[in-house]
């Protein structure tokens, strides 16, 4: 009676007889096959801690930027097509400046977070003319991390439009292993210091290769300057030599 | 120019108007949305209101030019009194070895009423462009923030700050895209970029002059002469600052709708400073020398 | 992408039969309204007479403050019915702010916002003379004044409406204190001093203002909400 599933994973519009939407699944496990992102949230900022894959000793490694500005109190890691997050982060820059232009402060984090959720879910719906077409849901899962006077927040959103607030959480092809060392280590008490630590050694254990200065960014956001710090080399350097083997 | 405009008939400036409107790319107005916009009810009323949150959108008066369309409705006898809109100004800002100095007043007047003493004439546009406000306030402070957000959407795409030139030219097109529309604008945009310091004089006209020395407002005459005869490019940081706030200061004393304070800025490599900000009246001691009648108190 | 967040759009052009009448879209309905604010208060006055444009009183019980928040109300004079069209549209926009956001607008992101709305109607704008005045986050008292399409700047008093040019002056010398000798220099009016003072002003311009009369709303604002009283004013 029931079809096959390949009969009902074509559109993005059709719920199979089980009431799965593949081609949203299928975007989900789009992102498993990303580079690890991790994030935690301590009582003084978050952090957050994405692996660079260098494919290539030719490749110049500043070129890819896995943590970007979305506005001075926010940030986002992304894991899984990349490039679908542009479209993602251009949006969420645009609302957060109308949201200064409009009220002079700056936007709430989970506003910003649910801003970029209405966009995830635009798919498949029809556009009025002039409105960009938008075919499939996006192959890429976000940490939003950010202060806003609710604190420090991360926040973790996903191709299905879902989004979900997190003490600590990992995302792309390390993600599992990621997610239970910071199950057992997390602890509310952390300082910043020993919430970046916990941030790279996690993530040094899920990467096939070792931690150095040119494949992973680090990145800061602190409840008292409310401003966001992505680490250059020198300040990368000084913190992975903390970590000790 | 002005004869070109009253021999075209209401229809031929609305059919004009409408073509302009097409071939524009910075305003694009959409005409599938008129039906829906004819007797609307409450809810759409709500919907629309949010959905024009995001964009920047100006109603239009009905059935006649926006430039026109105010002097009209206060010329009859039952008119009401007519709307003021905040005006002033002296400001000026010259280019010199050290950076740019950009010095204004701060009264804002409505008609031959004091609206205020305390106007920030300086717009903060980004940490490193400054504009100034000439002309209507309004206009003025709502174009110079909206291009203070397209600058921080250029940086955060582009990951490098606009150029001064770049950002005049912005304004530039975005005011002479209403022209017609009745605003009034006189700023100067500076800064300092890749190319160094930088100075642009932008008006509601759609001019965009590069410049060494500019001067606008009400009391700019006054401000030329002390700034044209005081000014040298290798001042010192402090005597080309001290030039800006004499120039600015003499024409406060002649020109009656310029007053207030004094606020002096300096744009140097590593962004905007402000400087000083005098009492026009602590000036007027200082300069003449005159002692207080009575010990002055004022503050705002 | 560039280009798509650069497009302005205006309103249509609604299509009105051309009309042969004149275009009157505006009346004065008059009034006058005035804020004081201090470190921890804020204090707004309003008379509540609505004349109709010339000599008469269309009634005496219209009034001119709003409250929006529980930390801040608007006070417009000028004509009616663009008032309700104003605050109508602030209205939703509170209201969709709030589930947006989960928060109530604070009084500093209603000052912009009143701004940016008047100059959504920069070519036909509202007859409308704003005050916004309220307590901000950290409970210190702030004024906003406005003129009809959006300039606006943060004040420690100010008023709008008829009385006006009236009361400001009077404003700028008991509570500025501008152009005094004062020793220690000028100390701020307490919340009670600030009260008597603004009722003064009030009553003042009804005695000397023809739109300006019958009843005043008095406001108080501060930490603890937003308290209206009734105060009479000469009727005549």
């Amino acid at each position: 009676m029931f079809l096959t599933r390949s009969e009902y994973d074509r559109g993005v519009n059709t719920f199979s007889p089980e009431g799965r939407l593949f081609q949203v699944e299928y975007a989900l496990e789009a992102i498993k096959l990303g580079s690890t992102s991790i994030g935690i949230q301590c009582e003084e900022g978050v952090v957050l801690v994405v692996e660079k894959r260098l494919t290539s000793t030719l490749l110049e490694p500043s070129s890819i930027q896995k943590v970007v500005e979305i506005d001075y109190h926010l940030i986002c890691a992304m894991s899984g097509l990349t490039a679908d997050s542009r479209t993602i982060i251009d949006h969420a820059r645009i609302e957060t400046q109308n949201h200064r232009f409009n009220y002079d402060e700056p936007m709430g984090i989970e506003s910003t977070v649910q801003s970029i959720c209405d966009l995830a879910l635009r798919f498949g719906e029809n556009r009025k003319d002039g409105e960009e077409r938008m075919s499939r849901p996006f192959g890429v899962a976000l940490l939003i991390a950010g202060v806003d006077e609710r604190g420090p927040q991360l926040y973790h959103s996903d191709p299905s439009g879902t989004f979900t607030q997190y003490h600590a959480k990992a995302i792309g092809a390390g993600s599992e292993g990621a997610q239970t060392t910071l199950q057992e280590k997390y602890s509310k008490t952390l300082s910043l210091q020993e919430t970046i630590q916990l941030a790279l050694t996690t993530l040094k254990q899920v990467m096939e290769e070792a931690v150095t200065t040119t494949n992973v960014e680090l990145a800061v956001i602190s409840k008292k300057e409310k401003k966001y710090k992505i680490y250059n080399k020198e300040e990368l350097e000084a913190v992975i030599a903390t970590l000790g083997q | 120019m002005m004869c070109e405009e009253a021999m075209i008939d209401r229809d031929d400036y609305a059919k004009r108007v409408r073509k302009e409107r097409k071939n524009r790319i910075m305003i694009e107005i959409n005409f599938d949305k008129i039906s829906s916009s004819i007797d609307s009810n409450h809810e759409e009323d709500i919907t629309r209101d949010l959905k024009y949150l995001s964009t920047t959108h100006f109603e239009l008066p009905p059935n006649s030019k926006p430039g026109e369309f105010l002097d009209q409705v206060w010329d009859h006898p039952n008119a009401p009194k007519p709307i003021e809109m905040a005006h002033g100004t002296t400001t000026l800002a010259f280019v010199f070895n050290g950076g740019v100095i950009v010095a204004v007043d701060s009264k804002s007047t409505q008609g031959s009423y004091v609206a205020s003493r305390t106007v920030k004439k300086v717009i903060e546009i980004t940490p490193n462009l400054l504009g100034t406000m000439a002309g209507g306030a309004a206009d003025c402070s709502f174009w110079e923030r909206e291009l203070g957000r397209r600058c921080r959407l250029y940086e955060l795409r582009n990951k490098e700050l606009i150029s001064v030139a770049a950002a005049s030219k912005i304004l530039a097109n975005i005011v002479y895209s209403y022209k017609g529309y009745g605003l009034s604008m006189g700023t100067m945009i500076t800064g300092w970029d890749k190319t160094g310091p930088c100075l642009y004089y932008v008006d509601n006209d759609g001019t965009r002059l590069k410049g060494q020395r500019f001067s606008v407002g009400s009391g700019s005459t006054y401000a030329y002469g002390v700034l044209d005869s005081g000014y040298k490019p290798d001042l010192t940081d402090q005597e080309a600052q001290e030039l800006g706030r004499r120039a600015v200061y003499h024409a406060t004393h002649r020109d009656a709708m310029s007053g207030g304070f004094i606020n002096v800025y300096h744009v140097k490599e590593t962004g905007w400073v402000k400087i000083s900000s005098d009492d026009c009246f602590k000036l007027y001691q200082k300069y003449y020398n005159v002692k207080p009648i009575n010990d002055n108190n004022n503050n705002a | 992408m560039m280009m798509d967040d650069l497009k302005l759009t205006a309103l249509p052009e609604k299509e009105v039969p051309i009309s042969h009448h004149r275009f009157e879209p505006y009346v004065d309905n008059g009034g006058t309204v005035l804020a004081v604010a201090g470190s921890n208060y804020c204090i707004v006055a309003g008379d509540t007479r609505m004349s109709d444009g010339g000599y008469g009183i269309q009634t005496r019980h219209y009034t001119k403050v709003f409250k929006l928040t529980d930390k801040c109300v608007i006070a417009t004079s000028g004509m009616q019915a663009d008032t309700i069209a104003l605050r109508k549209r602030l209205d939703t926009q509170l209201r969709q702010y709030e589930r947006d956001h989960g928060k109530s607008m604070s009084t500093p992101a209603i000052a912009q916002f009143l701004s940016n709305t008047l100059y959504h109607k920069r070519f036909f704008p509202f007859y409308t003379f704003n005050l916004v005045a309220g307590v901000d986050e950290d409970g210190i008292g702030c004024v906003w004044t406005y003129d009809a399409v959006g300039s606006h700047e943060r004040v420690r008093f100010s008023s709008q409406g008829s009385g006006n040019q009236l009361i400001q002056p009077l404003l700028d010398n008991q509570v500025g204190k501008f152009n005094q000798q004062i020793v220690d220099g000028p100390r701020e009016l307490s919340a009670e001093q600030a009260l008597s003072l603004v009722k003064d002003a009030i009553t003042s311009a009804g005695e000397r203002d023809i739109y300006t009369g019958d009843f005043a709303d008095i406001v108080t604002i501060d930490q603890k909400g937003v308290h209206f009283e009734k105060f009479d004013l000469k009727l005549d």
